[in-house]
């Protein structure tokens, strides 16, 4: 079974996210194998869930005045702040047997193939059994501070955030790991603001990967090792590939949406159809 | 084993349908919301929207994931359950009854040949889980 990856490459928000989900409508509209992706973000960036509200989420005056973008996702979950990670992505349509039907199982498989990854870097990460919560003064709003059941912790700390987005044929879900982690920095661009003790609590609740291991490593390296994740956990053939002509003309048309603030500030989008 | 109410038609994506002449109920499927887990948020289409069949009629938010839901038949929304603006739990703990999301008028009844009876729904939901 072969499946394609796209390998890492930094790209502003509004492109990532609608890279993202060109390969997801072309992935259900024509019942292809699964992609898997790997990114990164420049500028930095912030992106919100679908339904969050973004003047209660993020700083927006300190992320203009920082050059960092505002990005609202498709898929659910909190605000994340976007600087020193590898995010991936994985978009299958539901023909694909290897993952089951449920939100869970799929979040599942595909943390069993990161952490099979991360355990080449000698990280031992574990699938989280339930979900864990922090007071609501806390940094509740922030994706590293929440994992949910199925997500990656490092000894009891989070070190993979994820999100999901299912339409009638299919699922997209992306997620962050963090290379080096900053509270002080993420947390500056988030609400509601932060006193020292969150921070710190903050810091201590999540985990980065170049905090993990005796040497540094770099987002290619950490990509190497994740495709091999996905190839032990799935016993599938991953070949590098690029976007296809029509994933390209979808892409230009998306990031018109997620550049456009009626978007982001409102959610206010066209009806998502599927195309048979 | 769950029990699925037998006047119901149900959809492959999980959503169940209650007619009432030309008026059809639509709302998610228990095995739907105990798959989504807790629900956070819902965004409803307006009164009057023309919603096609196999075309979102309604966001959801989940602590898991979003999911756009599609409509198993064609028509116009006329009434969208306001009640699930008080409190959101109603989806989880009673999808079939006082959770239900929308009515649509409908306009092409023959639609409604595609849908499942609660047996067929049942096997379809079994099979799903076996591939799980």
């Amino acid at each position: 079974m072969v499946w394609r990856v796209l390998d890492f490459q930094r790209y502003n928000a509004f492109e990532n996210m609608a890279i993202d989900e060109a390969i997801f409508r072309e992935t259900i509209n024509q019942k292809k194998p699964p992609t898997i992706r790997f990114y990164g973000w420049q500028p930095a960036a912030v992106s919100i869930g679908y339904f969050q509200d973004i003047e209660k989420e993020v700083n927006i005056e300190k992320c203009r005045a920082n050059g960092v973008d505002i990005v609202r996702r498709i898929s659910g979950g909190k605000a994340v702040a976007h600087c020193d990670e590898v995010t991936y992505s994985v978009a299958a349509c539901d023909a694909e047997e290897l993952f089951p039907a449920d939100i869970l199982g799929t979040y599942k498989i595909i943390s069993q193939c990161i952490a099979r990854g991360l355990a080449y870097l000698g990280i031992q990460a574990a699938l989280a059994e339930t979900g864990r919560n922090l007071d609501e003064a806390d940094c509740k709003s922030c994706c590293f501070s929440v994992p949910s059941r199925n997500e990656l912790l490092v000894s009891k700390r989070k070190i993979c955030g994820s999100a999901q987005f299912r339409a009638n044929s299919g699922f997209l879900q992306h997620g962050s790991l963090l290379m080096n982690f900053d509270p002080l920095k993420s947390g500056a661009y988030l609400l509601p603001g932060r006193t020292s003790v969150q921070l710190q609590k903050l810091k201590e609740s999540v985990a980065a990967i170049n905090e993990e291991v005796a040497r540094t490593v770099d987002e290619m390296e950490v990509c190497a090792l994740l495709k091999k994740g996905f190839t032990d956990v799935l016993n599938v053939r991953l070949e590098e590939d690029t976007l296809t002509t029509a994933e390209e003309d979808l892409r230009k048309e998306l990031i018109k949406k997620y550049s456009d603030a009626r978007w982001n500030m409102s959610r206010k989008r066209e009806p998502f159809k599927i195309d048979n | 084993m769950k029990i699925f109410p037998e006047d119901f038609l149900y959809s492959r994506e999980h959503i169940w349908l209650r007619l009432d002449g030309d008026m059809a109920t639509l709302g998610i499927t228990d095995y739907a919301q105990e798959s989504l887990g807790e629900i956070l948020s819902v965004e409803f289409p307006e009164i009057d929207t023309y919603v096609e069949r196999d075309e979102t009629f309604c966001s959801m938010e989940s602590t898991k994931a979003v999911i756009d839901l599609v409509s198993p038949v064609s028509g116009t929304i006329v009434s969208v359950n306001e009640d699930i603006n008080d409190d959101i739990g109603i989806i989880n703990s009673d999808p079939h009854d006082i959770g239900w999301l929308v009515v649509i008028e409908m306009d092409d009844m023959e639609q409604l040949d595609d849908l499942l009876d609660a047996t067929g729904y049942h096997d379809f939901i079994m099979q799903e889980e076996e591939r799980g």
